[in-house]
C-alpha cells in the first residue's frame, strides 16, 4: 500500500490497527454501512481450518494458552524448539512460558525482582516490582482466540465507584446505555444464559435487565461441579466488614452467561463440552473475533494487511493524517525481511489491544507520544488479578468435563467494603486442578514415580495396574477450584512504557512494564483467601491451596508472582485481562478517550478497547470490550456522515 | 490385524505381548489398548519409540519378564515388573522402564526413566508422542472424561455424572 501521494483522497475511510474483538466489531459495522476499511494486523493471517492449531496443541508440552499458535508453537523462523528470542521475531508477544524472563525471553520488559513488600510515601504497605502476569496474542482475530466464554455484565455500583464509594473514577457512560450496548454485544456474540436464573443477583449486587429482556439463547446446563458447590453452601453467608457491622452476604452460585452456543447460531455449532476454551475451542463452538471478521469482510467493502506492524500514527497538528508500518516476511532462507509503508484514512483506530495500544501511541511523533496530553497513557494498567483455591471434595464431582467454566459466585461482587478493599468473583473451574497444578499430569507421575508433586501421595507409594487406575480416579474426579477475579485499584505508577534499548526482530522498542498492587487490592487478597476456605470447610472439602506456585524455594526468593502480605504469602495469578492504559472519561486532563472511546487530544483517533476502562471491577472484560466497540463504531459512522 | 512386516517392524505376537503388559501395567483391558480394528495402533507406536529409547536389549529383558508371570493374576504382574515393594529411587532400571509404559500410555508423553537422566530424577519429560498419543491419552478415561481438547461427548453431558469406570476401558478389578 503506497502512501496516497501526500495530498490527495486519503484511500480508505477507516484505517484499524488490529484485527481482535474491538477492531473486527468496528470494521464489521462500518463495512454494513458501506464505508471503506482497511485493518493493519501485526501478526499472521487467520488460517483457512484450525486444524494446524490443533495440531501445535495437541503436540505442545505446556498446553499454555499461547500453545497453538504461530510464534511459539508451529512457526516458522528463528527460534523453533526453544522459546523465542523476542529481539528476532516479528511480532513477540507476552506469554505465560517467559513471565519472570529475561529480555532475551520475555517479550516485556520488566524487574528481575519479585514481589518486594514495603509502604508508600504515606505509610500505606504496598508490593513493588510484581511481574505483570497476563499475556496476549498477536495473530489475526487477536488475544481472544484463547478467550475463556464468560460473559458476566457489569454491575451498576461498577460505574460509579466514586459517587458511590469514594474510590477511584466513575465511568462517564450511564447504566442504562451500558445495557443498550451489552445487548448488541450478547447478539454479535450469540450469548447462553437465562435472565430468570440471574434474577437472583438484582438483590444481591443490583443486576438488572431492561424489562422483557431476553439472552440471544438459552443458559448452557450448569456443571456437576457447579451443583456440588451450590448445594454445599446452601444458606452460606458471610458478614460485612468494618462500618457495615451486622450486614450478611449471602453466597450462592450462578450460571455465568456464556459465548458458547448452547444452540446452533451463525452457522456454528453447540458446545460439546471440549473442556478446552483456553487455549482453543476445536469446534467454534465458542465465539471467537474471526467470526466477526468473516462478517466483515463479507461486506465486500472491509480488507486485512497481515503481517504488517504499525510503527507510527503520524499527527499534523490536531490530525492523524497517515499510518506508517512495517511489511514483514521470512524469504525461502528463513530471514526476516520488511518493508516500510503507510496508508491513509479519514479516521484512524488503534485496537491493538491495552499494552501494544499504549506502546504504539507513545512510539508515534518521534517517540514523543501522541494523544497524551493528560499523561495518562499507558497508566493505570489493571488486571483482574486472580487468586486461584483448589480443594478436593468428599465425593466425585467429576471435572474435566464441559466447558471450563460454567458458573460462579457473583453475590460479593458488591458491597460497602469497596470503599476499602477490592471485590472479587468467584469463577468455579470445570477443569480439577489443570490450572492449579498441572493435572492430571502432575498427580499421575506422583503415583507412578513415586513423588508428590500434587500434595496427594504424601506417602511416596509407587502404584500400576488396577491400583493406579482406581486411586488416581478417586483423586481425579474429587478435583475442584475456584479462581478468584480482583477489582485492581487504577494506579499510576502501574505503568507501560517503551524501551528503546530492548527491541524487536523489526527493530520496534519493546513495552516496559511498571507494575505492583497497592493495600486496596490486596486487602482483597486477604479476604479472596480466607473465604475460599471458608467455602471449601462449609462443603466439608479439604484444601490443598499451595501459598506459593512452586514449592518454596530454599533461597526464600519468591517466584514470579509470590508476595508476602502482612506476614502471610500469596499467589497472583495473571488473568489475561489487560485493561485501563488509555481510560476513558470526561475531563481531558486526567484522561485519554471520551465516552466513544475517541481521544480528547486527536480529533480523527479512535482508541479501543480494555485500555479505556477506567475502572475494572469484577466482570471479565470481552463483553464490555464489545459493548464498547458497538459505541465506537456508532460515532465513527455519525462522524464520518452519509 | 497383520502379521509380521517385511520391514523389520516387530512381530505381531510381540506387539501383542507389548500390549498386553501394558494392559497389566496400566490397568486396563487388553483389548482396550489393541482393539481388533486399530486404526492408530498405538501398541506398534509405543512399542518402536520405547525400543528407540531404551534399547532393544532392555524391551526384550522386561518382555521376557512379563511373559515368565504372563499367567498370575493383572495386579501381581504390575506390581512385580513395577517392584512397588522396594523403596522409590531403589527400583531397577528395569522397572523405570515399566514406569516410562505406563505414563506413554496415560499421557501420550516419554518421560525419560530416571536411570537415563543427568541429575537421576523421574518425571522429565522428552516429547509428546503424537497428536493421537494425546487424544487417545489414558488418564482422561481414569478421570471418566475426556482429553481436554478432544471430546466425543455431546452437549451437557457435563451436568450429569459420567458412565461407569468400566465403560472407560479401565479393568475394575477380577482380572481379565
Amino acid at each position: 500500500m503506497s502512501n496516497g501521494n501526500g495530498s490527495g483522497n486519503p484511500q480508505y475511510d477507516v484505517v484499524i490497527v488490529g484485527a481482535g474483538v474491538s477492531g473486527n466489531l468496528i470494521a464489521k459495522q462500518l463495512g454494513l454501512a458501506g464505508k471503506k476499511v482497511l485493518i493493519l494486523e501485526a501478526g499472521p493471517a487467520v488460517p483457512d481450518s484450525r486444524e494446524q492449531y490443533m495440531e501445535n496443541f495437541y503436540l505442545a508440552l505446556a498446553k499454555t494458552p499461547e500453545s497453538p499458535y504461530p510464534s511459539l508453537a508451529g512457526r516458522t523462523g528463528p527460534g523453533v524448539g526453544t522459546l523465542p528470542n523476542p529481539s528476532v521475531i516479528p511480532t513477540p508477544r507476552a506469554t505465560v512460558l517467559s513471565i519472570g524472563g529475561k529480555p532475551d525471553v520475555s517479550h516485556l520488559i520488566q524487574s528481575e525482582t519479585a514481589g518486594v513488600s514495603g509502604t508508600t510515601p504515606d505509610n500505606q504497605p504496598e508490593v513493588r516490582q510484581l511481574q505483570f502476569s497476563s499475556t496476549y496474542d498477536r495473530i489475526g482475530g487477536g488475544t481472544a482466540w484463547h478467550w475463556l466464554g464468560s460473559v458476566p455484565r457489569l454491575v451498576p455500583h461498577d460505574l460509579t465507584m466514586k459517587t458511590t464509594y469514594d474510590v477511584f473514577y466513575d465511568w462517564p457512560i450511564e447504566y442504562s446505555e451500558m445495557q443498550r450496548l451489552w445487548g448488541l454485544a450478547e447478539s454479535e456474540i450469540g450469548v447462553a444464559a437465562s435472565v430468570a436464573q440471574q434474577q437472583p443477583l438484582q438483590a444481591a449486587i443490583g443486576m438488572t435487565y431492561p424489562p422483557g429482556y431476553q439472552y440471544p439463547m438459552g443458559p448452557i446446563p450448569s456443571s456437576v461441579v457447579d451443583q456440588t458447590v451450590s448445594n454445599g453452601v446452601s444458606g452460606m453467608s458471610v458478614p460485612g466488614e468494618g462500618s457495615e457491622g451486622g450486614k450478611e452476604y449471602s453466597v450462592f452460585v450462578t450460571n455465568t452467561p456464556a459465548g458458547r452456543n448452547s444452540e446452533p447460531y451463525q452457522d456454528r455449532r453447540v458446545c460439546a463440552g471440549n473442556t478446552n476454551c483456553i487455549p482453543i475451542c476445536p469446534i467454534q463452538a465458542k465465539w471467537d473475533p474471526t467470526v466477526t471478521l468473516g462478517d466483515a469482510l463479507n461486506t465486500g467493502n472491509v480488507t486485512v494487511s497481515y503481517q504488517s506492524v504499525a510503527t507510527n500514527i503520524a499527527v499534523d497538528g490536531n490530525n492523524v493524517t497517515q499510518i506508517d508500518y512495517l511489511q514483514w516476511s521470512y524469504d525461502a532462507n528463513g530471514n526476516l525481511q520488511s518493508t516500510p509503508a503507510s496508508v491513509t484514512g479519514k479516521i484512524y483506530v488503534a485496537a491493538c489491544h491495552a499494552i501494544e495500544n499504549a506502546k504504539l501511541l507513545l512510539l508515534s511523533n518521534d517517540q514523543e507520544g501522541i494523544a497524551n496530553k493528560s499523561d495518562q497513557v499507558g497508566r493505570n494498567l489493571m488486571d483482574h488479578v486472580l487468586y486461584l483455591a483448589w480443594a478436593l471434595a468428599p465425593a466425585p464431582v467429576w471435572g474435566y468435563r464441559g466447558p471450563l467454566a460454567t458458573g460462579g459466585i457473583e453475590s460479593l461482587r458488591d458491597g460497602e467494603f469497596r470503599t476499602n478493599r477490592a471485590a472479587f468473583r468467584m469463577e468455579i473451574g470445570n477443569e480439577g486442578w489443570n490450572f492449579a497444578c498441572g493435572d492430571p499430569y502432575t498427580t499421575t507421575l506422583d503415583f507412578v514415580t513415586g513423588t508428590n508433586g500434587s500434595q496427594l501421595n504424601p506417602g511416596a507409594t509407587r502404584l500400576g495396574g488396577t491400583a493406579l487406575a482406581m486411586t488416581l480416579n478417586d483423586r481425579l474426579t474429587r478435583q475442584f477450584r475456584f479462581g478468584l477475579l480482583l477489582e485492581q485499584a487504577p494506579q499510576a505508577d502501574n505503568c507501560v512504557t517503551i524501551d528503546k534499548n530492548n527491541t524487536d526482530g523489526l527493530g520496534i522498542p519493546r513495552p516496559h512494564v511498571d507494575y505492583g498492587l497497592d493495600k486496596y487490592t490486596l486487602e482483597g487478597f486477604r479476604v479472596a483467601a480466607d473465604t475460599c476456605s471458608a467455602i471449601f470447610q462449609q462443603m466439608g472439602a479439604q484444601e490443598f491451596t499451595q501459598p506459593t506456585v512452586n514449592p518454596y524455594p530454599p533461597d526464600k526468593k519468591p517466584g514470579p508472582g509470590d508476595f508476602n502480605y502482612e506476614g502471610k504469602m500469596y499467589h497472583m495469578y495473571g488473568a489475561g485481562h489487560i485493561m485501563g492504559t488509555h481510560r476513558m472519561g470526561t475531563d481531558p486532563c486526567t484522561s485519554v478517550v471520551d465516552a466513544t472511546q475517541k481521544s480528547h487530544d486527536v480529533q480523527n483517533l479512535w482508541i479501543v478497547g480494555s485500555g479505556s476502562f477506567p475502572t475494572v471491577a469484577t466482570a471479565n472484560p470481552t463483553l464490555t470490550i464489545m459493548a464498547l466497540a458497538f459505541k465506537s463504531a456508532e460515532a465513527i459512522t455519525a462522524a464520518l456522515g452519509a | 490385524m497383520t502379521t509380521t512386516p517385511s520391514t523389520g517392524g516387530p512381530s505381531d505376537s510381540v506387539v501383542q505381548d507389548f500390549a498386553d503388559m501394558s494392559a497389566a501395567l496400566t490397568g486396563f483391558q487388553s483389548s482396550f489398548l489393541r482393539p481388533f480394528l486399530d486404526p492408530t495402533n498405538l501398541s506398534e507406536v509405543f512399542y518402536n519409540f520405547a525400543v528407540a529409547q531404551v534399547g532393544q536389549t532392555a524391551m526384550d529383558d522386561l518382555l521376557n519378564a512379563f511373559r515368565a508371570i504372563q499367567k498370575e493374576p493383572a495386579q501381581k504382574i504390575a506390581d512385580t515388573l513395577l517392584e512397588v515393594k522396594i523403596p522409590t529411587g531403589k527400583e531397577s532400571s528395569q522397572a523405570q522402564i515399566a514406569q516410562a509404559i505406563i505414563l506413554m500410555w496415560y499421557l501420550g508423553s516419554w518421560y525419560t526413566p530416571a536411570y537415563q537422566t543427568a541429575n537421576n530424577q523421574p518425571g522429565q519429560v522428552l516429547q509428546v508422542i503424537s497428536s493421537q498419543a494425546y487424544t487417545k491419552s489414558l488418564v482422561w478415561n481414569v478421570a471418566q472424561a475426556h482429553p481436554m481438547g478432544f471430546s466425543a461427548f455431546t452437549f451437557g453431558y457435563w451436568s450429569q455424572p459420567p458412565a461407569g469406570l468400566n465403560t472407560f476401558g479401565v479393568n475394575t478389578g477380577g482380572g481379565q
